[in-house]
């Protein structure tokens, strides 16, 4: 008895910690998180992590990308690459690796929940980054979900 | 003496074959143009070189420079003034006479036929005038020959100078055994000092004899007489022995000389030999056995036995600058491409290979020594060539209208396989276009561009094109916005 009603303790206790979890919005360290729409129930291990849009833009406003494009004036001072995972089957990182001609410039580590999630990285941008641009989204493993071409002009 | 010991013990063979060689080259021109106005000019040249540097070691600065510039000046009239004399004696009849031959050796026609035709012509009173040319050239001088290629004979001299015959008027020339031409027109000597007896015959015999370093015989059509112009001198020969002693010393003919004048002559030829020999030597230690002199020269370095799989990927430096020293003669003369730097890559491996630069690597000319070498190494990157397929990606420039945004753009075709070393496509992962301007688009659109390719060792893949179509959109911003 003693035994039953600690395992439901136990129960409770691990499904109240991942409520307050998903509930909270988290930033990492250099990028910004967007919070989780949804949180639908699933059988997590089934999923594979998808990367469901990927694109450049101005600004993400209301997590959402603005006007996206694939050339960008150097004086609008910074330019972002959203991405959006759906399905996210369990809490991971992946990579925002910025490559300024096959150099790599910054990457930004970024944190996905489930069930999906939005989010995106940043640079300012500086006269000496005029030219061709590419970022890899990819995973912990090395695995790239899909690679951004861009360019910055004048 | 520590000296003198250091230079014996260094004396290798090679430098014995070389002082013999030049001797012997020293010695044939002197044998080839013994006797000519090109050897007296040549030994004045060689005096006039040889006081130049003496002038110039004495520091006397503007003899030193009149005589350099004589010195030129003669180099280049010898050659043209002399250029018959030069041409004859380089005309050896075969390799083995041009080397070894000696004057002495020179075979002449039956001069026993000869000298029988000229006095019977003379008893017959048979006008005649033959030349027997001696080294140098007779074209410049006489006119009017035809050519006869006949073999000597008593007859047919007798019918050549026959009075009715057409060409009895002119000389005839013998060469060897044969008549090469009749009826040639020599000129005529200027001298006033010759008897008043002497007909236009005699007057051309001196005039030849005069200019060139021929034999002529003339036979008086009046008396009968035999004379022989040789030089400067012209004299009555009545006797016919006297006449084939005289063409034997001539042709240089051995038993045509008395034995104390083959003496001499022999004597001559040894001391030319002795003194080409020590000639040469003292030039040979004046070049090569002074260290007086050092210089620099910057040389490429050459790979030699590239492994076939391999590329050069990268050389720590392309040249080497290397320190020299010998005499000043040869250090003066001395030019980059006669110093070769060779690495042999046979044993190199994948990747970065030092390779030191020493004396096995460095091919000097002869007398020429290393005394340091900068860098002492070579670090040289090599690679196996590879193919790889690359994205293209246009390099965009420029700006495009404020209200107007690049949404999308491909290229035909996408992606291009270039050939370059495995290290380096490593590292690259795209291809890029040449800059493509924004400015003038509004719409959207096609245009074709061509490719860069970074670094320019990268090659693209047989039957690649190296243009490809670029398909873009473009928008207004504000469609952009009420998406």
């Amino acid at each position: 008895m003693c035994k039953q009603s600690g395992a439901v303790l136990a129960l409770l206790v691990l499904t109240l910690s991942a409520m307050v979890f998903l509930a909270e919005p988290r930033a990492d360290e250099n990028g910004s998180t967007v919070p989780p729409s949804q949180h639908t129930p699933s059988d997590s291990n089934s999923l594979k992590l998808l990367l469901s849009q990927a694109v450049m833009g101005e600004k993400v406003e209301n997590l959402l990308p603005v006007r996206p494009a694939i050339a960008f004036s150097v004086g609008i001072g910074q330019v972002y690459c959203f991405t959006a995972f759906d399905p996210v089957p369990q809490p991971t990182v992946v990579f925002h690796r910025w490559f300024h001609r096959d150099e790599l410039s910054t990457q930004t580590r970024l944190r996905l929940y489930p069930p999906k999630w939005s989010t995106y990285s940043v640079i300012q941008l500086r006269e000496t980054d005029k030219g061709p641009w590419r970022v890899e989204i990819s995973d912990q493993e090395g695995h790239i979900f899909s690679i951004l071409r861009f360019s910055i002009t004048d | 003496m520590t000296d003198l010991l250091k230079i014996v013990s260094s004396f290798r063979w090679q430098d014995a074959v070389d002082i013999i060689i030049n001797s012997y080259i020293l010695f044939r021109v002197y044998v080839l143009f013994q006797g000519t106005n090109a050897f007296r000019v040549l030994v004045g040249i060689t005096s006039l070189w040889l006081l130049q540097e003496v002038a110039a070691s004495l520091g006397l600065i503007l003899t030193s420079w009149a005589v350099r510039g004589i010195t030129t000046a003669a180099a280049i009239i010898i050659i043209v003034v002399f250029r018959n004399e030069i041409r004859t004696a380089l005309q050896a009849r075969n390799l083995k006479a041009f080397l070894w031959g000696t004057p002495h050796k020179e075979q002449i026609s039956p001069l026993s036929s000869i000298t029988d035709s000229i006095y019977q012509m003379g008893k017959k009173r048979i006008g005649a005038l033959l030349v027997f040319p001696g080294k140098e050239d007779l074209a410049e001088v006489i006119h009017g020959g035809i050519p006869w290629d006949g073999k000597v004979s008593q007859e047919m001299l007798l019918s050549i100078f026959w009075p009715k015959n057409p060409v009895h008027d002119g000389a005839i020339i013998i060469q060897g055994s044969r008549v090469i031409e009749v009826g040639v027109l020599l000129p005529l000597s200027q001298r006033s000092d010759l008897p008043t007896f002497y007909g236009t015959r005699h007057r051309a015999a001196a005039g030849l004899a005069e200019r060139t370093d021929a034999l002529v015989v003339a036979v008086s059509e009046e008396r009968g007489r035999v004379t022989v112009a040789k030089d400067h001198w012209i004299k009555p020969v009545p006797q016919p022995e006297d006449l084939a002693q005289i063409l034997k010393k001539h042709f240089n003919l051995s038993d045509g000389l008395p034995e104390k004048e083959q003496k001499r002559e022999r004597v001559k030829q040894i001391l030319a030999g002795v003194m080409s020999l020590l000639i040469m030597t003292g030039i040979w230690f004046g070049f090569t056995r002074s260290y007086d002199t050092i210089t620099a020269l910057n040389v490429p370095i050459e790979y030699v036995n590239r492994p076939p799989n391999f590329d050069i990927l990268d050389a720590s430096t392309d040249e080497v600058r290397v320190q020299l020293y010998g005499s000043s003669a040869l250090i003066k003369s001395l030019r980059a491409g006669q110093v070769h730097i060779r690495v042999d890559l046979k044993k190199a491996t994948e990747g970065t290979n030092m390779f030191p630069i020493t004396q096995d690597n460095i091919v000097l000319p002869p007398g020429v020594f290393l005394n340091k070498v900068s860098p002492p190494t070579v670090e040289v990157a090599l690679d196996i060539p590879v193919s790889k397929e690359l994205p293209i990606q246009i390099d965009w420039v420029g700006k495009l209208p404020e209200n107007l945004a690049l949404v999308q753009t491909s290229t035909v075709p996408e992606k291009i396989k270039v050939i370059g070393g495995s290290k380096i496509l490593e590292k690259v992962h795209t291809i890029y276009t040449t800059p493509v301007r924004l400015d003038d688009l509004t719409r959207p659109g096609t245009l074709t561009t061509s490719l860069v390719l970074t670094p320019p060792s990268l090659k693209l893949a047989t039957g690649t094109a190296d243009r490809v179509t670029v398909n873009y959109t473009i928008v207004e911003k504000s469609a952009l916005e009420k998406k």
